[in-house]
């Protein structure tokens, strides 16, 4: 089932929750709305299930208005934060409410209702636990059982809210690995609300990057974090460096001056370079190419990062595996393999400049890099 | 030994001084002046005990106080349980006043409350004169006891129920419409049952504290023996006659049939709770 999102606004007061929103689901597509608190992305999940109303704009489930439909009569999955399991009711009621509360006409017999419970609950590895109440189970398992309920009514849409931004770190994966499974056992046209980058990037078809009530970027997880179309983006996904410039006739300047880090075509003026830290490469210091101070080096599990001061501005720096490990306070040169320019001042839409990596590190001819070079590598 | 047996290891301070300036307390407040009146009354041996209680009369007011009790705290569970629903939920103008309002039944003396709804619901009161004409009679018959009641019982049922309507998740009434409930359906089955423990509680207060009511009620009951005459009025009057043999035995009877009910409630309210998984 696809879904179409069309022009949807939504205010809280004085507070625009969302602007103008556009967004069309595939059919049995997995898409992640992927932002910071505050962006909107639940909110637009909320509508989509009918929870909230929008000021303006329509839903299509399949080409058919929906909005005007009341929450019960979508037929969407809806699985919440807090999982929002009914604490007075045992695991199967839970996941048997849904076909419990049918009208007489539709509702399965009882033997059928336990049957398809059953088989849900084996679904989420938990058959075992039928009998147990909500309050007895670990989170993990709350969640499970909160997806089994919310596909219990065979939806046409599955939505996720932060389904597992309430877990710790090892039963996120898991479950995240699962849920990608279950996603591709069942095709159900889903669609999930997440603040963790790795978490869309691994789980989803397609990320939509929001903030402040728009959609910043859409496109598929390798798209979005290789070519971000705004600053947001490319801030939001990953670490990166963020380093205020200017450009000169084609070179990349810092605000301090100093070396030019790199080139640049067709801008000039001020301009925010982005950097991914294990973009950036130390080199053997370079007097005529002017010299950076290694801060701090500080190792987290397999990764070293440094953080290296250029000429007033802070770079942080990851460290190839295996390679030397610069001492604090040492002088070394820095050598930008790739980046993106965004200028100060361009209309929306407009896209980035790249930025355009001087071949050796330095914009004279190749130097002799001396004795560190093969433990720089 | 017992001593030692208590004496467990534990975080928390002052369990033997907490526990034993408890036991004291209840027993100065609670049980002693208990024990004196079944003591009183076991003066009277078990004859003369069943003949003081086993009159028509007294079975009568039993049954006077018992119902209308009962009713009254059936009726204040159900609208308490509404006005409750309105305070938590919805946001309106005068909100704070309404709230202020559920408490006055509690601080205002009975006896002004029994005067005060008298003066209402006699034949020639606002309400009593409308009424009255359509045969319904308030005042002076056992309806204008539970009327009585309702008012004095009104805060129980809406204090205990409002704080766990309050924790109720909006995100659980929200599941149940996404899963297909209609109105009626979310609330029987995922609003009620969550608040079912806290709404037989404020029963479970509002029935008690109207089987000892008598202030608000002696105005209002008309008092007619075998019609409108509750237990505690009659429990007086036989002081009055300086029956005092008679007064107690009546007490004590009226304290077992009580505890008997409270614990029985009590013992319901512990099973519901166990059944939802606390």
């Amino acid at each position: 089932m696809t879904i179409d999102i069309q022009g949807i606004s939504k205010r809280f007061g004085t507070y625009a929750a969302l602007q103008d929103i556009n967004l069309r689901v595939g059919a049995g597509e997995l898409v992640a709305l992927l932002g910071p608190s505050g962006s909107g992305k639940t909110t637009l999940l909320r509508i989509i299930a009918g929870l909230e109303t929008a000021d303006s704009g329509t839903v299509l489930f399949e080409g058919e208005e929906t909005l005007n439909r009341h929450p019960r009569d979508r037929r969407v999955g809806f699985v919440f934060q807090h999982y929002a399991l009914f604490r007075h009711m045992t695991v199967f009621n839970n996941v048997a409410f849904g076909l419990q509360v049918r009208p007489r006409g539709q509702r399965p017999p009882k033997a059928e209702i336990a049957e398809r419970v059953h088989r849900l609950l084996k679904l989420v590895q938990l058959d075992w636990l039928a009998d147990r109440y909500p309050n007895q189970l670990s989170g993990g398992q709350r969640q499970r059982v909160a997806l089994a309920r919310a596909l219990a009514i065979e939806p046409r849409v599955l939505l996720l809210d932060e389904p597992f931004g309430a877990l710790d770190a090892k039963v996120r994966k898991e479950l995240r690995r699962w849920l990608r499974h279950l996603h591709e056992e069942m095709g159900i046209t889903s669609v999930f609300v997440t603040h963790d980058q790795e978490e869309a990037l691994e789980l989803a078809d397609r990320v939509v990057v929001m903030s402040q009530g728009r959609i910043e970027q859409v496109g598929t997880p390798g798209t979005v974090y290789r070519t971000p179309s705004t600053g947001f983006v490319y801030e939001f996904l990953g670490d990166v460096n963020r380093v205020e410039c200017r450009v000169e006739s084609g070179q990349v300047l810092l605000e301090a001056g100093g070396t030019p880090l790199g080139g640049a075509a067709d801008h000039a003026g001020p301009a925010i370079l982005y950097v991914r830290p294990h973009d950036i490469e130390l080199l053997p210091p370079d007097e005529r190419l002017g010299a950076a101070t290694v801060r701090l080096v500080h190792e987290v599990g397999p990764v070293t990062r440094a953080e290296v001061e250029y000429a007033g501005t802070l770079f942080e720096v990851v460290l190839p595996e295996g390679g030397r490990v610069p001492a604090q306070g040492e002088l070394v040169r820095l050598s930008i393999r790739r980046g993106m320019l965004f200028p100060r001042e361009r209309d929306p839409g407009e896209p980035p400049r790249p930025f355009l990596p001087f071949r050796s590190g330095g914009p004279t001819p190749a130097v002799n890099l001396g004795p560190h070079t093969a433990g720089m590598g | 030994m017992t001593g030692l047996v208590l004496k467990r290891p534990s975080i928390l301070p002052g369990f033997g001084l907490t526990l034993g300036i408890t036991i004291a307390y209840l027993s100065l407040v609670v049980l002693i002046p208990l024990a004196a009146l079944a003591a009183n009354a076991a003066g009277l041996g078990w004859s003369g005990f069943w003949n003081a209680v086993l009159t028509p009369r007294v079975l009568a007011a039993f049954r006077v106080t018992f119902g209308t009790s009962l009713a009254a705290g059936l009726i204040n569970a159900v609208f308490g349980l509404l006005v409750a629903w309105v305070l938590v939920r919805y946001e309106f103008p005068g909100h704070r006043i309404v709230d202020a309002l559920v408490d006055l039944p509690f601080a205002l003396p009975t006896a002004v409350a029994g005067i005060a709804l008298t003066a209402l619901y006699a034949g020639n009161g606002w309400i009593g004169g409308l009424l009255e004409p359509m045969g319904l009679k308030v005042a002076f018959t056992p309806l204008g006891i539970v009327v009585a009641l309702t008012f004095v019982g009104l805060p129980f049922v809406v204090r205990t129920v409002q704080p766990v309507l309050q924790d109720l998740e909006a995100e659980q009434e929200e599941a149940a419409a996404v899963l297909g409930a209609g109105r009626l359906q979310t609330f029987l089955r995922v609003i009620l049952p969550a608040i079912l423990p806290a709404l037989l509680t404020g029963f479970t207060l509002a029935f008690a504290r109207a089987l000892g009511e008598y202030g608000s009620v002696i105005f209002i009951a008309g008092n007619l023996p075998m019609v409108s005459e509750i237990v505690p009025l009659l429990i007086i009057i036989k002081l009055e006659q300086f029956d005092y043999a008679g007064a107690t035995a009546i007490g004590t009877l009226m304290l077992m049939a009580s505890f008997a009910l409270l614990l029985a409630i009590n013992l319901l309210q512990r099973w519901t709770r166990a059944r939802h998984g606390g």
